[in-house]
């Protein structure tokens, strides 16, 4: 195990530190004083993954081993998480692959003949072949693909079944062929807490319908933070639905973890700490911040996004679902608590060149508020790292950019709703019923590979915590007119943004800057 | 007397089109145009009255007969050498104000009984044009006998002169003719309350739709297509719900209807649309564009006067569209006329908003360059001032 | 954007003392990255990849094409995999690497790594990487510790590179096909992948063993038909016929189980009709 996380102060010897500024990198100053948190080393992978794999599945909690759970002429439905984790995409074999074969490779001596595998991607965009591939391997795919392997998809309106209403009256709903099953496996990989337990399959193979009982402004206002599931109201809602699920369908959960080794050795700089940086490491920053300066757009992003981060597997446990998660979240945890002392009136950070909605296109700018204001912003358990009231300075170029394909429908949200309005609860009162039953949107969702009418407004809902929460936040670096478009000021560098947040928060104010990537999760006294 | 006079000219017509209509040639000495001492028009018989204009209005069709660009379709309609100018606002000889409807139809040509056309009310389609009192002439504007605006003196007969009421300046009263044009285009583009309508162009003829579509047939929602930021914030003010550019018009007309929108090689085209479309660009890209947005056996009501303009004719056919024009005023359907309408609307509306820079008769190359460029240069409406003629 | 490539030096030079000492208040440096066993990571990722593209493509292997006059059969049994495969060859020459991956169709060689013993490649660093860099190598040990090479061959099974491994563990002294190891089939039964037996002729007179410079010789490489483990068959069984499949090969014979019946190579030579 590598060291934990840290929290540096910055003195007159620190180097520069470095700023992810969408597909693009930056060093800057902090002012001397300010205070850099980084999360800690990548803890050491298990030596044979594949052997744990095969242990865990011997060896549940709580549930029987999975061998004597498959037989021959049963309907098996193995579900597992589609590709908005981890971030950046991992390299192959992805621990959902290895867990697969596994799987399918027990199904196969059982001789069970009915097997589906679905991507459980609930209201996300279908995936293509490529990037099916991807996660589950060459052989499970031309073994699988079309007709056994596939998208789950939210708006078949005979493939979704409505189970039942949660004690809090919220509707269930799951996917036609989970329901038919004799056994319903969910291959999961817990990447940061928000994920897995009870929401896999809740969400994953739920609807627009069970979706929306906790995708509210009014729940993410409550969910302080979604990171952290003891205090989250959305988690809550999704263990009462899941209970309602493991009541209708028998189920196995499989769940993986990995530690935050997020960059292929070309963009170690990105992974290490400045003050461990080696010559190489400063060379290939040079070489990465002119090619990001002087190339096109098209370019840079093809190469940010063929980046395949060296994860390794740290843990896999199998069985009951909430003894699987309690284990797997300690291990995530173990990966990413970092103590922080108290909050600051600033925090500063670079926002990256992808988020969970946007592998392989653009993050525009409702996205980079989700990213932002949203998930960084409720990275922590206790306390946010950032005061109430206090400004919160991301940097991003934030363009008006938007792919047509994957996101048709949030060019419409940002030009039609933001321009009304930018408060979550409006904007669920007055439009988020008309996007969620536009045809053209639905259309696009089932056949095309676009996310679904109505998950602009959960990209904005996810900030609604943090917009309540900051006094002010304020764009390094973005694009004029959209950055005003979105309700925030614009900054040309960090030192004016800096003298700006000085408005808001007084003179010789605290800061704190978040060094992410990697991820970490700040536990604030 | 001193007017701008249009004459027939082949070698100048060749010219200034082979300079694709270029202001500094198509208002030179070797174009169509020239100002100058020209004998005052006469009134040709009883019931005609002369009047002295005080500001007349540089129109979209007056551009493009000095540019080269109007349809030559309107050639044999008109009789030269003519005095252009039919937006008017003058004096009578005993000094009451008067805004002039232009349409030379059946009684003002002294002619009976009227053609079907002027029974109905509909003078601008009137089909005796070439006989009666004056020469042949759609308007006042075309017409060799009566003069025009951009002159000091021109002939009108009473049943073209209307009052200004005192409440409306020269500057907005300028305005009524093409604001009755609109709103007779509103009338006969028929919007109910639950249609969306989509008005294609904010110039002149764009805005005043606008307004006369949010007066008259109120829809469900009114948007507005406009490239120039000043058009946009009249468009806002004159009434219009959604204001998009050029070209994000597929866009938000496929949010506003609900409609599918499918992208070919050229444009793309909506399955689905806007219920009623007024296109006031009358450009081919204007046209295109507009016979793509609007929903199959919708209406399409072209107001904006288009030359030869390439259109493709395939979607007008597929899509069963309803394509009219709209022309000129008259008496409307409901026995009022479009210039009494207009003039009972007018004072609302701040009219005199819209009028851009004023020019004198001498400065009119300046002026017809201006014009040419009105958008982008943060105007809707150029006009001439004649006052000071006055002696 | 901006050329700002000097002021970033500067930037860099002055935050990172080039030239100075470390400064005592920076913490103490940890490896922050876990170190892996340098099997699968600098070969097989970018720039590198790109840089080894443009070397075999445009350099070595038309350079060992025209050097040995290079015959190939049975080159359509890879020409649309859809699952790696291991590459199953005798070993005669060092040129052999250099004149199989150039026998490969395309595509199949930019997805293929070859396994180097790692006791004779591997002990000098610079060696290793050169190899590592022009042919794709990983390090295959000879000796001991046979779970650890099982087991990186296998992650890069499964990460779809096809595995290139001499299953005699060295070179033939006499031309004659040696005793093939049994890891071929641990592999093989571990991953489930197909086996592809190589036969490489000719390249004893390319550069034999001893000699270190190479001369020009008509050299044969034959792929026979894709082999899978069946049902029950145990590892060293399957390495048997493995090894059987590659003598049959080196023998010319037209063994329908070795090179397939001629519908089998007349379906595989098919022209494709769309993408995989």
């Amino acid at each position: 195990m590598g060291r934990p996380g840290a929290v540096i102060e910055v003195d007159r010897n620190t180097p520069p530190t470095l700023f992810h500024h969408g597909e693009g990198v930056r060093l800057e100053r902090l002012p001397l004083g300010s205070r850099i948190v980084y999360a800690p080393d990548p803890m050491e992978p298990v030596a044979h993954p594949e052997r744990a794999i095969r242990r865990a599945l011997g060896h549940p909690l709580e549930d029987d081993p999975l061998r004597s759970l498959l037989r021959s002429g049963m309907k098996l439905t193995v579900a597992f998480d589609d590709l908005s984790l981890p971030l950046p995409p991992m390299a192959q074999p992805d621990v959902r692959q290895l867990v697969l074969e596994e799987v399918v490779e027990m199904a196969a001596e059982a001789g069970v003949e009915d097997v589906h595998l679905v991507a459980a991607n609930s209201l996300h965009r279908r995936m293509t072949e490529d990037e099916i591939r991807h996660i589950v391997g060459d052989r499970i795919f031309s073994t699988f693909y079309p007709d056994q392997l596939y998208n789950h998809d939210a708006e078949d309106p005979e493939g979704n079944i409505l189970i039942g209403r949660t004690s809090h009256g919220e509707e269930v709903t799951l996917s036609r062929r989970a329901i038919e099953s004799d056994l319903v496996i969910y291959v999961n990989l817990t990447f940061v807490p928000m994920d897995g337990g009870h929401k896999s399959l809740a969400t994953g193979l739920g609807s627009y319908r069970s979706v929306r009982a906790h995708h509210t402004a009014e729940t993410l206002l409550n969910s302080r933070s979604y990171m952290h599931p003891p205090d989250s109201a959305l988690h809550q809602s999704c263990i009462r639905q899941g209970q309602l699920i493991e009541d209708t369908v028998r189920c196995f959960h499989i769940e993986t973890s990995v530690n935050n080794h997020s960059f292929p050795a070309v963009a170690n700089f990105m992974q290490k700490r400045e003050t461990d940086w080696t010559p190489a490491d400063q060379a290939s920053f040079l070489a990465i911040k002119q090619l990001t300066d002087l190339a096109p757009p098209g370019v840079k992003r093809a190469v940010f996004h063929s980046m395949r981060a060296p994860y390794g597997l740290t843990s896999v446990q199998a069985g009951q679902v909430d003894a699987v998660h309690d284990s797997t979240l300690d291990t995530v945890r173990r990966q990413m608590l970092v103590e922080v002392e108290g909050q600051t009136d600033i925090v500063t950070m670079g926002i990256p060149y992808v988020g969970p909605y946007n592998v392989n296109a653009i993050l525009n700018p409702v996205l980079v508020v989700c990213m932002g204001l949203g998930y960084l912003f409720n990275l922590y358990r206790g306390k946010p790292v950032l005061r109430q009231g206090g400004v919160l300075i991301m940097a991003h170029p934030c363009r008006y950019e938007f792919d047509s394909v994957q996101h048709p429908s949030y060019i419409d949200f940002y030009d039609e709703v933001l321009a009304d309005t930018r408060d979550p609860v409006d904007i669920e009162k007055k439009y988020e019923q008309c996007f969620a039953e536009d045809p053209w949107y639905r259309q696009l969702y089932r056949k095309s590979n676009a996310y679904h009418g109505v998950h602009p407004f959960y990209a904005w809902y996810w900030a609604a915590h943090a917009l309540q929460h900051v006094g002010d936040v304020i764009v390094v670096g973005g694009q004029r007119a959209a950055v005003h478009h979105l309700g925030f000021k614009c900054a040309s560098t960090l030192e004016d943004a800096l003298e700006m947040a000085e408005q808001t928060v007084g003179r010789y104010p605290s800061i704190t800057h978040l060094r992410l990537p990697p991820l970490f999760l700040a536990d604030v006294k | 007397m001193l007017a701008l006079q249009y004459h027939r000219s082949i070698p100048a017509y060749a010219l200034v089109r082979a300079t694709g209509g270029h202001p500094s040639v198509a208002t030179s000495d070797l174009s169509m145009l020239d100002l100058g001492d020209v004998p005052e028009p006469r009134p040709p018989g009883p019931g005609w009255m002369r009047v002295r204009p005080s500001v007349s209005g540089i129109c979209g069709s007056d551009t493009a007969a000095i540019t080269g660009h109007a349809s030559l379709y309107l050639d044999p309609l008109t009789s030269y050498p003519f005095v252009p100018g039919h937006e008017i606002v003058g004096q009578l000889d005993d000094g009451t104000r008067v805004v002039v409807e232009p349409a030379l139809g059946c009684r003002v040509r002294g002619l009976t009984p009227p053609c079907r056309h002027c029974a109905e009310g509909r003078i601008g389609l009137c089909e005796n044009v070439t006989e009666g009192a004056v020469a042949v002439g759609l308007q006042t504007g075309y017409c060799a006998s009566t003069g025009g605006g951009w002159g000091e003196v021109l002939v009108a007969h009473q049943s073209q002169l209307h009052a200004v009421p005192d409440r409306l300046p020269d500057e907005a009263a300028v305005l009524l003719e093409p604001f009755a044009c609109c709103v007779h285009a509103a009338l006969r583009g028929g919007a109910s309350q639950g249609d969306v309508v989509v008005v294609q162009g904010a110039g002149t003829i764009g805005l005043l739709t606008v307004a006369a579509v949010r007066l008259f047939t109120p829809p469900r929602r009114l948007v507005v297509v406009a490239k120039y930021p000043f058009q946009r914030e009249q468009a806002k003010r004159l009434g219009g719900d959604l204001i998009v550019g050029p070209d994000e018009v597929f866009q938000r007309v496929r949010f506003a209807t609900q409609a599918r929108r499918l992208d070919g090689l050229d444009r793309p085209l909506l399955l689905g649309g806007a219920d009623v479309t007024f296109e006031c660009t009358g450009s081919a890209r204007g046209l295109n564009d507009a016979v793509r947005f609007t929903r199959s056996g919708g209406r399409l009501v072209v107001v904006g006067m288009p030359g030869e303009e390439k259109v493709d004719w395939g979607p007008i056919w597929q899509r069963e569209l309803n394509v009219t024009g709209a022309y000129a005023y008259g008496t409307e359907m409901t026995g009022e006329r479009t210039f009494d309408l207009a003039i009972a609307a007018a004072p609302d509306l701040a009219l005199d908003n819209l009028t851009g820079p004023l020019f004198r008769l001498g400065d009119y190359r300046d002026a017809i360059t201006y014009a040419l460029q009105a958008g982008r240069l943060n105007a809707v409406k150029v006009a001439f001032d004649l006052r000071d003629l006055r002696a | 954007m901006k050329f700002e490539l000097l002021s970033d030096i500067r930037a860099v030079r002055d935050g990172w003392r080039w030239g100075g000492i470390r400064p005592a208040s920076w913490p103490e440096a940890g490896p922050a990255v876990p170190a892996r066993a340098s099997n699968l990571d600098w070969a097989r990722q970018e720039p590198v990849r790109t840089l080894r593209w443009l070397i075999q493509r445009g350099l070595s292997a038309p350079f060992a094409r025209a050097v040995t006059s290079l015959r190939v059969e049975g080159a359509e049994w890879l020409r649309d995999q859809k699952r790696p495969a291991i590459l199953a060859a005798n070993h005669v020459s060092h040129a052999d690497t250099v004149v199989l991956l150039a026998a490969l169709p395309d595509r199949a060689r930019e997805q293929t790594v070859v396994g180097a013993a790692a006791d004779y490649w591997y002990q000098r660093p610079m060696l290793g990487r050169l190899v590592g860099l022009w042919l794709n190598t990983f390090p295959f040990a000879r000796t001991g510790g046979a779970q650890a090479v099982l087991h990186s061959s296998s992650q890069l099974l499964k990460s779809g590179w096809n595995l290139l491994i001499y299953a005699e563990g060295t070179r033939s002294i006499d031309g004659r096909l040696g005793k093939f190891l049994p890891g071929v089939g641990h592999l093989a039964n571990e991953t489930r992948s197909p086996v592809v037996p190589v036969h490489v002729q000719g390249t004893h007179r390319v550069m034999p063993k001893g000699r270190r410079y190479f001369l020009p010789a008509p050299v044969e490489v034959r792929f026979g038909k894709p082999l899978e483990a069946r049902n029950g068959e145990g590892s060293r069984a399957f390495a048997q016929r493995v090894e059987d499949a590659v003598r049959a090969l080196g023998d010319g014979s037209a063994d329908r189980e070795v090179m397939g019946t001629w519908i089998d190579r007349w379906r595989a030579a098919a022209p494709r009709t769309s993408r995989r």
